[in-house]
């Protein structure tokens, strides 16, 4: 009841201030936009308006980046969806069955279950948070250390090597491929160059934001330019039709398991809501019956993915408020703002400033449910840009992935690296290998990698030290086990 | 030259770090420099540019946001921070070394750069391939242990405790080869003959979320990162690694209380400009990079960070002989540590 009766003083705080309800409604217009330009994410707003937050009074500061945060992370899914452009890295495993949705005339039902699974993510993440920060974090910090985030990436790689790939062989070389160009650059913990060429550049490694546009934007519109040139292309088929409250329900296991591996990524710091998406989707796959649906347009990725990533926003707020450990880049910006304001996040920001706390739990809780109805007015309108012909399209998307894969460090490479991963995209896709796989490897691969290598050196380079970690032991035992089913099924079955 | 006699005037402030003793700060140290200075025909008309090699949230963001910020406070000119982070800060580096010079690009860096040039000749020096216009921030390094822990409670029982542990005992720090955390560690362990895992974390929440979670002993890390785990009673500093223990840590022992006998290393951020850029404008950055570090603002954002502790404030010239210095002993240390010195 004293939850209840301080996120109702929170809401009364936030509503009954005319600037705190600018703030509020620019925040969520401006996360939807910023999330949606690929490569210009909510991070690129959050630095812009970060010194500009000294000038608002605390509540409003960190208000408005929490705000950003939730509709940041979905505002990427209507350009992943409509063009296969991810607006975010958190919203690329949504292209995966959203874009097929969207060539099969699904357009609408796919964005209305994005807005829908979206909101409902960060809805339950948000309540979460309000009912039981303080002992989650601990928690959370005291059970996950390197091992076990080691572990959890790779389970997820071992669920992941059939999405999208013909056959079995082809989806683990397809995520091989990814582990390979994950290790370009300075080693993660002991800064050792690696296939760096004597480029300095190529120090920094293979970003993943230029690599995700060239393997999804770029080969998508290669492959249609080749349909048109050969008279085959076809143009998507326009619906607005949103999903069916019965399509929903069906998935409502989905939903709830989404929420459970979004919010469990979102608290572990330094994780997030990347690994979130990826994860939901993965284990999506793993619970279907039929796992060739994926990656040719289940509505149940889409749903997977979007629950998922935004029921992390609320889940990273957790280890920032308890204890001031930020558990991504827009959340390490939420500190200083706070620190603008001579305050710093952790266990006494609950003491010494818990109206605060609350006006900002109550704000992400309203901005969830926004994203449904700015969402919807946002969907109806931007999915008539899918009437726009082809040959003016396409050059808007190049143009639009190029200052997207420009804008992330202001390097050239990154934009060579886009075009170079557009051309491996289309000869790749036509042999049956899975992008999606590669992506999956780079990202994952750079988090595993590091926490390998730092859990090895916790257990004093002994593997049976894993053993001793039960959460690690049951990870990887059941990443092993999925990767022998997949064997065996790929031997017996005859899958290869 | 106006200003080179002011420069000149307020001398080399204080070059030896044995300034971190219990010393107040009340006067900004360029209080003797004018007020007021027009830049050189015309000079800057139009904003400047700061690249920054770390990412926007980090310790060098946020000094480069306060920095850029007291500059445009103090002379009315804007300056965009274009962060290219990666490498270790190379990148961001290559980047500079790449951009005209013509002063309207600066550069903001760590002691990363001092290190990386120390074990590769072949990188630029940043006392002599670049001008340093003001070196803003000097601080220290501790090493902290949970509050409540109860295995260990001070520097002598945590020394204790970690020999008795054969190897097995854990630290976090940033250990990549050749860095001042794996360099001043190699300190430490040779001189009190005590074995300890060092677990590297690049960032700093993952850092410290080992450490309050458990999943590590001890922590290696300055304590302007850690202020608020202070400030909450979560984390405690059993060592400063400096000779004298400043009066806000007058009771956590220093290298002479605990019997080290060693020359710490510092982690310092500045801002640089090319060295082929035209003097004059040189001179002019010099004059408001300098000026803007006496800026409220950004004295207010030093003493958040605990960079008030010890002098954080070098001109050019205290600047240049800081890295010198600081190269200087790298490379001592690496030829120690057996690694390739190119």
């Amino acid at each position: 009841m004293e939850t209840f009766n301080n996120f109702l003083g929170g809401a009364v705080t936030l509503f009954s201030d005319p600037l705190g309800i600018v703030i509020f409604f620019g925040g969520v217009i401006g996360g939807m936009l910023f999330g949606a330009i690929p490569g210009v994410s909510m991070l690129t707003l959050a630095a812009i308006l970060l010194p500009f937050t000294a000038h608002l009074s605390p509540e409003h500061g960190i208000m408005l980046f929490s705000v950003i945060y939730c509709t940041g992370v979905y505002g990427g899914a209507i350009t992943a969806i409509l063009f296969n452009i991810p607006g975010s890295p958190e919203n690329a495993p949504t292209a995966f069955d959203g874009y097929p949705m969207t060539k099969n005339g699904q357009a609408g039902k796919a964005v209305g279950a994005a807005v829908m699974c979206s909101a409902i993510g960060g809805t339950v993440s948000a309540v979460i948070m309000m009912i039981a920060t303080a002992p989650i974090a601990n928690w959370a910090i005291s059970a996950f250390g390197p091992p076990e985030i080691f572990a959890l990436v790779f389970f997820g790689l071992a669920v992941a090597s059939s999405v999208g790939a013909k056959t079995f062989w082809k989806g683990w070389l397809s995520i091989l491929i990814g582990l390979l160009i994950a290790v370009i650059g300075l080693d993660p913990v002991g800064g050792i160059p690696r296939w760096d060429f004597n480029m300095p550049y190529l120090l920094a490694g293979i970003h993943f934001i230029p690599t995700i546009l060239g393997f999804f934007a770029v080969t998508e519109i290669f492959v249609q330019a080749e349909n048109r040139a050969k008279g085959s292309y076809q143009a998507p088929k326009l619906s607005v039709d949103f999903p069916s409250f019965a399509e929903l329900i069906a998935h409502k296991f989905a939903v709830l398991r989404s929420i459970v591996i979004g919010f469990f990524c979102g608290i572990l710091p330094g994780i997030g809501a990347t690994l979130a998406s990826f994860m939901g989707y993965n284990e999506a796959v793993r619970w279907s019956k039929d796992k060739s649906e994926f990656g040719k347009g289940k509505l149940e990725g889409v749903i997977s993915s979007e629950t998922a990533n935004n029921a992390a926003t609320g889940a990273a707020m957790i280890p920032l408020l308890a204890l001031g450990l930020p558990g991504g880049a827009l959340t390490a910006m939420m500190v200083g703002v706070f620190q603008m304001h001579d305050m710093e996040p952790g266990p006494l920001v609950f003491l010494n400033s818990a109206d605060l706390v609350w006006v900002v739990f109550a704000a992400m809780f309203f901005a969830n449910i926004s994203i449904l109805f700015v969402g919807y007015l946002e969907t109806k309108t931007i999915i008539n840009l899918l009437r726009i012909p082809f040959q003016f399209l396409a050059p808007m998307i190049l143009c639009l992935a190029t200052v997207g894969a420009y804008a992330v460090r202001g390097l050239t490479i990154d934009v060579i690296v886009m075009f170079v991963a557009g051309a491996i995209g289309f000869f790749l896709r036509r042999s049956g290998y899975s992008v999606a796989g590669i992506v999956l490897g780079l990202i994952l691969g750079r988090i595993g990698e590091q926490t390998f290598a730092q859990a090895m050196q916790m257990l004093h380079f002994e593997w049976s030290g894993f053993a001793g970690r039960p959460i690690a032991a049951a990870l990887l035992v059941a990443g092993f086990l999925t990767l022998l089913g997949s064997i065996y099924g790929a031997f017996f079955k005859k899958q290869v | 030259m106006k200003l080179k006699k002011y420069l000149a005037s307020i001398g080399t402030v204080a070059v030896s770090m044995a300034l971190s003793s219990n010393i107040a700060f009340a006067a900004c140290a360029t209080d003797g420099l004018p007020a007021s200075m027009d830049g050189p025909d015309g000079y800057p008309e139009r904003a400047l540019t700061m690249i920054v090699p770390y990412g926007p949230a980090g310790g060098s963001g946020q000094v480069a946001q306060a920095m850029a910020q007291a500059v445009s406070d103090h002379t009315g000119i804007s300056i965009n921070r274009d962060h290219k982070p990666g490498g270790s800060g190379t990148v961001g580096m290559t980047a500079f070394m790449a951009t005209p010079a013509d002063g309207y690009t600066v550069l903001e860096h760590i002691d990363d750069a001092s290190s990386a040039h120390a074990l590769d000749s072949s990188r630029p020096n940043p006392a002599t391939d670049l001008i340093p216009l003001v070196t803003s921030q000097i601080t220290f390094s501790q090493i902290y242990i949970r509050a409540k822990e109860d295995r260990f409670t001070d520097w002598p029982s945590f020394v204790e405790w970690v020999k008795a542990q054969g190897g097995k005992a854990t630290i976090a720090n940033v250990s990549k080869e050749g860095s001042m955390e794996r360099v001043m560690m190699k300190f430490i362990t040779d001189a009190t003959g005590m074995e300890i895992q060092q677990i590297s974390f690049d960032k700093g929440a993952p850092r410290y979320g080992a450490l309050a979670g458990g999943q590590v002993d001890a922590l290696f890390e300055q304590p302007g990162d850690v202020r608020k785990f202070l400030d909450a009673g979560t984390f405690k500093p059993i060592l400063t690694m400096l000779k004298e223990a400043p009066a806000a840590f007058a009771d956590v022992p220093s290298l002479t209380d605990a019997g080290l006998d060693f020359d710490p290393l510092f982690r310092f951020r500045g801002f640089y400009v090319h060295k082929d850029a035209p003097a004059d404008r040189v001179e002019w950055l010099q004059w408001a990079f300098q000026k803007a570090y006496c800026e409220d603002s950004y004295q207010k954002y030093n003493e958040s960070k605990f960079m008030t502790l010890i002098e954080s404030f070098r001109d050019t010239a205290g600047s240049q002989e800081l890295i010198t210095n600081t190269i200087s002993q790298y490379r001592d240390v690496y030829k120690q540590m057996g690694l390739e010195v190119k």
